[in-house]
Parts: C-alpha cells; sequence; structure tokens
C-alpha cells in the first residue's frame, strides 16, 4: 500500500534529465511540451494521436524498407559500360571486396538499425492501438532506447548527395527507383519515432505492470 | 532551483521515471532496470574514450583514404587532399560539406568534450546553461561525421568497371570510423547535471 502512494506521489512531479531540475507535473494538451526552465530542453511532450500516427508510419516505414534496399539507389556510366547498386549490394560488394569494417559500419548504422527500430515502434504501436500490451514490453521498450543515437539514415542520405556530385563530373550519373524509396522511407522511418508519447506509454506501462 | 539530488529523488535515465534515491545502483520501479543517480565515472569514461578517439584520428588523417583506379594507375587521396581536389575542381559546396563533417566536427567534438570535463571537474568558470547548450549541440553533431564513411562506401561500391576505373577504400577509413564512434561514446557518456551539480558547490 505505502509504495503504491509513493508511485502515484512520484508522478506528480518531474526531473529534467539534463540538469536535474524538479518541476510539478504540468497539465499538458494534445500536441504540447513543456520546457525545462533552467536549460531549456524538452521535459515532457504530448504527441497528437500518436497510436494511430506511429502506427501508420511504421506500417509504410515497413512496405517502403523492401523497395529502399533492394532496388538500386545509383548507377554510373563511364566509357560504355554500367554500374549500379542497392543498398544490399553496397553491403555484399564491400565484403566481397574486403572492406570489412565499412560493409559492417553501413550495414549497422543505414540497414540493421534503422530496420530494427522500425519493426520495435510498428510492434509497439500495434500492441497499443490493438490493446495486446503484454508485460514484455516493458524490457523491449527499454532496450529500444539503446538503439537511440545509432541510426544514420539522415546521414547516409547526404552521403548518396555528396557521392553524387563526386560521379556527375566525370561518369553519366543515374538517379534510380531505390533513391526514391529509400527518401520515403527515411522520412516514414523518422516520423514513425518522432511520434511515439514516451511519456504516455511509460506511464500506461507502469499502470499495468508496475512493482506493487 | 530545486533539483532532484537535494530532495532525495533520482530520476531513471531509460523511462525518465522519478525514484527515491536508494542504495546505488538503484532499481527502477517502472522499467525495473539498473541505474545510478549520476552517471557512473562519467568524466572518466568521457576521458578516456575522448582520448582513443584523438589517437584514431591521426592515423585517420595520416593515410589515404580512398584510392582511384583509372586504367589500373592507382591514385591515392587523404581526408585533406580529397578535400583540396574539389576546391580545385570548384565544387566548393561538397568541399565545405566535407572539411565541416570530416574535419571540423569531429575535432570540435573532441575539443569541446575535454574542455567540458574539465569544466565539470573544477568549476572554473563555470556557465552550466551555456555549456549545457553546447554539450547537447556536441551530442547533436555526433553521427553526421559518419558522412565520410558512407560517401566512400558508397562510392567504392557503385564505381566498379573493371579494369576502366575503380575505387577502393583506403586504410584511414577504418581509422576514421573509429574516430567517429568513439567520440560518440564519449559525449554518450558524459553526464550535464554534473555541471550543474559543480556550479550549486562552488556557489553555495
Amino acid at each position: 500500500m505505502l509504495s503504491e502512494r509513493i508511485v502515484a506521489e512520484n508522478n506528480q512531479i518531474i526531473v529534467c534529465a539534463q540538469c536535474d531540475a524538479l518541476y510539478d507535473r504540468p497539465e499538458l494538451k494534445q500536441g504540447q511540451n513543456a520546457k525545462c526552465g533552467c536549460c531549456g530542453s524538452i521535459l515532457v511532450e504530448r504527441k497528437v494521436d500518436w497510436v494511430n500516427r506511429s502506427f501508420y508510419w511504421s506500417l509504410t516505414g515497413l512496405i517502403m524498407l523492401f523497395p529502399a534496399t533492394i532496388l538500386p539507389i545509383m548507377g554510373v556510366t563511364l566509357a560504355g559500360q554500367y554500374d549500379d547498386a542497392s543498398l544490399v549490394e553496397c553491403v555484399l560488394g564491400l565484403i566481397d571486396r574486403g572492406f570489412f569494417m565499412i560493409a559492417i559500419l553501413l550495414f549497422l548504422f543505414a540497414l540493421a538499425v534503422p530496420t530494427v527500430r522500425l519493426v520495435g515502434v510498428f510492434y509497439i504501436a500495434y500492441s497499443f492501438k490493438f490493446k495486446r500490451v503484454k508485460s514484455s514490453l516493458l524490457v523491449f521498450f527499454r532496450a529500444f532506447h539503446h538503439l537511440d543515437n545509432w541510426a544514420m539514415l539522415n546521414v547516409f542520405m547526404l552521403g548518396i548527395v555528396v557521392a553524387g556530385y563526386k560521379l556527375i563530373d566525370d561518369t553519366e550519373l543515374s538517379i534510380n527507383a531505390g533513391l526514391i524509396a529509400y527518401i520515403f522511407w527515411m522520412i516514414s522511418a523518422t516520423l514513425a519515432i518522432q511520434n511515439l508519447d514516451q511519456d504516455e506509454i511509460w506511464q500506461a506501462l507502469e499502470q499495468r505492470f508496475g512493482e506493487r | 532551483m530545486k533539483t532532484a539530488k537535494q530532495q532525495g529523488y533520482s530520476l531513471c535515465p531509460k523511462c525518465h521515471k522519478v525514484n527515491h534515491t536508494t542504495a546505488e545502483p538503484i532499481r527502477c520501479v517502472r522499467c525495473h532496470g539498473l541505474f545510478y543517480q549520476r552517471n557512473r565515472n562519467s568524466l572518466q569514461y568521457t576521458l578516456a574514450w575522448n582520448i582513443a578517439a584523438l589517437l584514431a584520428f591521426i592515423p585517420a588523417n595520416y593515410y589515404p583514404i580512398m584510392i582511384i583506379y583509372s586504367l589500373g594507375i592507382p591514385d591515392e587521396s587523404t581526408i585533406l587532399s580529397g578535400i583540396g581536389k574539389f576546391i580545385e575542381e570548384g565544387l566548393y559546396p561538397i568541399a565545405v560539406i566535407i572539411f565541416t563533417a570530416s574535419i571540423v566536427v569531429p575535432l570540435i567534438k573532441i575539443i569541446g568534450l575535454f574542455v567540458l570535463a574539465h569544466k565539470a571537474y573544477t568549476g572554473k568558470r563555470l556557465k552550466p546553461d551555456k555549456h549545457s547548450k553546447i554539450y547537447r549541440v556536441l551530442e547533436f553533431l555526433g553521427p553526421w561525421s559518419m558522412l565520410d564513411v558512407f560517401v566512400v562506401a558508397l562510392l567504392v561500391a557503385v564505381v566498379e568497371l573493371g579494369f576502366v576505373t575503380s575505387v577502393a577504400a583506403g586504410p584511414a577509413i577504418n581509422y576514421f570510423a573509429m574516430t567517429v564512434i568513439f567520440t560518440m561514446i564519449a559525449a554518450h557518456n558524459f553526464d550535464s547535471r554534473l555541471l550543474w551539480d559543480k556550479f550549486k558547490e562552488r556557489n553555495d
């Protein structure tokens, strides 16, 4: 009984993760956020209709995943010879030629981590949308945050632009369908994660599976 | 300003639940994860990863990052000479992007984290509001230095036209990737709340 009271009491206050300032929990409407008056970082955020938004964006992302990774992103023509590569072919080609380190990095940061995150968002949004929340989601969502810094879809996108600039002078460069699919994949993956309402998910999980 | 530490609370870094401070490591009542009130040995870890990043940055600039074979003749370029080529060809925007992403950003990150760790340790001329903003910028910049690695990876994979032209990655790319990853881990280990703690300690 005592611990239940403490849980309720502790949810009335929030603490800034950047500077440790203590505040009373503000009443927020959807779409509002509260900023720390001390260091300016965002304390809590209420997302608009997060379950549906992240569910459908992650669904879009999962559909775009296949064309984005399998279709060729760009190709070059030089002296009558043509060569192109998709994201998966890039990784395989690098392994073939013995550049294991960059193959691993490319695979992890531009393919594996974004995919796992996308599947993760889809699973979380699916669980909440269809009310199939299991206690394993608690561990899952905690582990999910380990990947936060390691998805580099946007950096890879800039990489494509720079590599394109580099090639456009000496060769005939062709932009293929894979690039468009890749851009859509990047946008939907980013939006799916952006729309997750961390605070609400944790509170919902706590109500059901918190320590009693 | 009241801090959670003074009031006997600790914030779970994973689920942002406010817990009562008990014996460390604290087990979060919400996500059941173990955590410490402040990142443990935060400054030591930051320094160690930072030094590793700085060391890896030396071979990253010394060895060639990319080797272009045209008609079988190799043409090696380091990070800096590659930027020089862009300037010669008049591709200024790309030169600026590459220079920013692969020289300026890693150096700023390494120097910045050294300075922040020093300030958090000694508390000299510490402005926590300003410095925690700097920290957030450093953390945001982290992944963008990977740009060069991705560009080289793409060029190696796309430009493979047999004898006519092919591109190979030089040894520097591995060191460069290490630099970027090490600075990211260093930034991740730094606890910006230490800046505020030190500031209070000195002002009280």
